[in-house]
């Protein structure tokens, strides 16, 4: 037979008891407890008499208190044939823990109470469980911590995106009136002098406003909100027009500005040409700084990193190469990083903030690819980046899609296609009005001004305009209400759409959409350069003929609570003196001019009580002498003295001067 | 001597043996070490020249599907329940505790003891919720078995809350065979 059942024959009840550990006692007829057999170890530390009272039981085992008179049922009764205790634990004075039940039973017909304890093992998985489900809170309480900050952030990353939206929307709205004040000072006879300083605030103006651009730029790249167009680009194009940019600053510092694609470059590929031109406009902006004499090389190949295997046409790697003054060896992994250049005092010395390297970088790892730079000092510095394309499958060569593309269009080209436009402008920034008119000056034809929506669309309605520029907030209604009304006037009337432009200071993408579906024929982001507003016109003011005569044309002058300023663009205005006038209306011309230098004196002692007054006057007696315009500049005045706005007023004085210049009387 | 049977009741891991371990034996291990069964611990102390024998039973913590059994808090003078700061669920097996602990024995003493106060920075049960359960009868004291905070004072407050009970039971019972 098998060796197990040979030792088995061999063991006593005493091996017996201690195999299950399980001490047992008779309960005798006097209520004494007597150990049967030896006990074992464990309870040895417990017990070591050997009679024991029921009273020194429930002494050492507490528990017991509770089962021993459900015990003496048993034992009486005979019924149920045996019962257990729940589980107890125990620590043995060496510190050891004992997890024992004990157990009533009748056996032979005698009472025994039985003590066991019950192998560890069976208790581990109930350790392991709980180990378990409490760390498994702990990592449920900790995602929902994560949760919580995750959201906080995310909180302020939006507060931190509405912010900048809010602050450039700020910025720009007054950078439109400097940059474009200082554009029509320039546009003025100048002393060298005066010319010089004009320079410096048109310059200190852009630079200030790519500054905002950029800060701008990068922190919609790191809130992720940029995403790049897959749009059809014209390698050589995007090369032309980002040489294009900067070509005035390389021929002012003498340097060369030189290209090479290599022939194995497809021309036509797939990808986002304004952010590539960024990136490269960046790149050569950044050289030029940095090179006195030398020049600036392109050159745009294949990735040579790319295993021959997995090689794609469309993965090319552009380089920089200029003979600048390069950069330090320990610099090079810096510049990179946002407002940091390789030395501190570089920004003071060659300007910028160093955002354009950190943009770009940001852009050109949108492009699936890495920008870095190699550099030897005194020698010069080759800026290198990598961007994944699609190629388009037609590579012949063809001409410029669009007008966009077209070489750019000489400033006289775009002043005569601008000639004989009827412009409705709608702004309730008096400073952004007189800058547009300030703008087109030069320009014979004819601007009408309203100062909100609500104006504007009454002059809408009875003026027939080749174009319409609005503001997108406004006082009493918004240009999104009044593009709107625009459009539902010309469906109801069967007109064909005049062209509404947007001015708005939001940079955003997203308004582009917003105002597009409010009936908006384009956008224009201010501030808003001569001849950015000059293009428009080229483009958009000869698509809708005014000549389309609307059936409601006639109705009556719209009731305008704020004056709407005509400003007819130069040339003589006729007026003809109403019947019985012809003894009054010469004089009363006369005393207007008069007048000019009176309020010129008035404006530079800051005497706006005493320009209230005449422009009171005048708004009140113009229209009565055949000038309405009179009337609508004294008003204006009225309300620009009112408010102590002498920007204003040196601008309506200006007019009001070139009125009387140009009036002639029939 | 007095001899008074105060049971620990609550969710598994909210301190109960590691309370006991501190008022009894001053002592605190950071591990985790679960109570199988019931485990019995004795402290001796003297409230007002009266000598007490405490029976500390701590019982094994209540889980999903083994819950705390009844049997056993037969006969307790008093409880205290325990609840873990930082899991605000075992907030609620304490109060479902409470709940059957009294339908078993009747009213008795007790207090909430919320554990964990070395963590309070990390805790999930707002001190907010005090303000309904303490107008509700209840005292609430925020332990640590770890520091030691509170701990002596929670045994001691409850053991003196018993003793007066049982003082109170005397007085009407004899109020009692007074008016029979």
């Amino acid at each position: 037979m098998t060796p197990n059942l040979k030792t088995q024959t061999k063991t006593t009840i005493n091996d017996l008891f201690a195999r299950f550990d399980l001490a047992l006692f008779e309960r005798l007829p006097d209520g004494l407890f007597r150990p049967v057999g030896q006990l074992p170890d464990w309870l040895a530390a417990f017990f070591s008499a050997d009679n024991y009272k029921a009273h020194d039981l429930v002494t050492e085992f507490p528990i017991l208190e509770i089962f021993l008179p459900e015990f003496e049922i048993v034992w009486t009764t005979g019924s149920p044939e045996q019962m257990r205790t729940d589980v107890w634990t125990e620590t043995t004075p060496a510190g050891a823990e004992l997890y024992l039940e004990a157990i009533a039973a009748i056996a032979e017909g005698r009472p025994f109470l039985g003590i066991r304890s019950l192998p560890q093992a069976l208790f581990t998985y109930q350790q392991l469980a709980h180990d378990f489900e409490l760390e498994k809170e702990k990592v449920e309480r900790l995602s929902r911590e994560l949760d919580i900050k995750r959201r906080e952030a995310e909180r302020a990353t939006q507060a931190k995106s509405d912010f900048l939206a809010t602050m450039s929307h700020e910025f720009r709205t007054p950078l439109n009136a400097i940059i474009g004040m200082a554009d029509v000072l320039a546009l003025t006879s100048l002393s060298a002098e005066q010319q010089k300083y004009v320079d410096i605030f048109q310059r200190s103006g852009v630079s200030l406003l790519n500054l905002i651009n950029e800060i701008l730029d990068l922190s919609k790249v790191e809130a992720g909100h940029i995403e790049l167009e897959r749009a059809d680009l014209d390698l050589q194009d995007v090369l032309a027009r980002a040489m294009e940019v900067v070509e005035v600053r390389t021929a002012a510092k003498g340097l060369w500005l030189r290209q090479a694609i290599a022939p194995d470059v497809p021309r036509y590929l797939i990808g986002d040409p304004n952010r590539l031109r960024q990136i490269i406009i960046n790149l050569l902006g950044n050289a030029i700084k940095f090179t006195e004499q030398g020049g600036l090389d392109i050159k745009v190949e294949l990735d040579p990193e790319q295993a021959p295997d997995k090689a794609s046409p469309g993965r090319l790697r552009f380089s920089i190469t200029d003979t600048g003054i390069g950069i330090p060896e320990d610099k090079l992994g810096l510049i990179f990083e946002s407002f940091t250049q390789a030395d501190s005092s570089t920004t003071r010395k060659y300007g910028g903030t160093g955002l354009g390297l950190t943009i770009s970088k940001q852009l050109v790892e949108l492009m699936d690819g890495r920008i870095w730079v190699e550099s030897q000092p005194g020698v010069g510095s080759t800026f290198f980046f990598t961007g994944a394309f699609d190629v388009q499958d037609d590579q012949t060569v063809r001409s410029p899609p669009s007008a966009g593309t077209e070489p750019q269009t000489s400033l006289e080209q775009l002043e005569s296609l601008a000639a004989g436009l009827r412009i409705l402008l709608v702004d309730d920034s008096e400073a952004n009005r007189i800058l547009i008119i300030q703008y087109l000056k030069k320009i014979p034809l004819v601007i009408e001004v309203a100062e909100n929506g609500q104006t504007g669309l009454d002059l809408f309605k009875v003026g027939q305009y080749d174009l319409v520029l609005m503001d997108c907030e406004m006082p009493v209604m918004d240009g999104y209400t009044a593009v709107a009304e625009i459009r539902r006037f010309e469906t109801a009337n069967a007109a064909k759409a005049t062209p509404v432009l947007a001015l708005t200071a939001h940079a955003f993408a997203s308004m582009k959409g917003r105002g597009i579906e409010a009936g908006f024929t384009d956008l224009l982001t201010k501030p808003i350069r001569r001849v950015t507003l000059l293009e428009t016109l080229a483009r958009f003011g000869h698509s809708s003929p005014a000549s389309v005569i609307l059936a409601t044309s006639k109705l009556p002058e719209p009731a305008i609570s704020e004056p709407a300023i005509r400003v007819r663009q130069p040339g003589p205005i006729r007026i003809r003196i109403e019947e019985g006038m012809e003894d009054v209306v010469p004089g009363y011309l006369e005393k207007r001019r008069n007048d000019i230098d009176v309020y010129r004196e008035s404006l530079s002692s800051s005497s706006f009580d005493a320009i209230q007054k005449l422009a009171h006057k005048m708004k009140g007696t113009g229209g009565g002498y055949g000038f309405p315009e009179l009337t609508d500049l004294g008003g204006a005045m009225e309300s620009a003295a009112m408010r102590s706005d002498a920007t204003a007023l040196a601008q309506y004085i200006e007019e009001f001067s070139q009125y009387l210049e140009n009036v002639v009387l029939e | 001597m007095l001899k008074m049977k105060v049971c620990l009741l609550g969710s598994f891991g909210v301190g109960k043996t590691s309370l006991v371990a501190r008022y009894v034996h001053s002592m605190f291990a950071d591990k985790y070490h679960t109570t199988v069964g019931v485990k019995i611990d004795k402290k001796l102390l003297e409230i007002e020249g009266q000598e007490i024998t405490l029976m500390l039973w701590d019982m094994a913590g209540e889980e999903d599907g083994a819950p705390v059994k009844m049997n056993q808090v037969k006969d307790a003078s008093g409880y205290l329940l325990v609840a873990d700061g930082t899991r605000s669920k075992t907030l609620d097996v304490a109060m479902s505790l409470r709940q059957r602990v009294e339908a078993e024995i009747g009213p008795r003493p007790f207090l909430l003891l919320v554990n964990k106060a070395d963590l309070r920075d990390t805790w999930e049960i707002p001190e907010s919720t005090w303000g309904g359960l303490t107008s509700s009868g209840w005292t609430i004291l925020e332990t640590s078995a770890k520091s030691g905070d509170q701990v002596e004072e929670a045994f001691t407050l409850l053991s003196s809350r018993i003793l007066k009970a049982q003082a109170d039971d005397t007085e009407s019972q004899d109020a009692d065979e007074d008016d029979d």
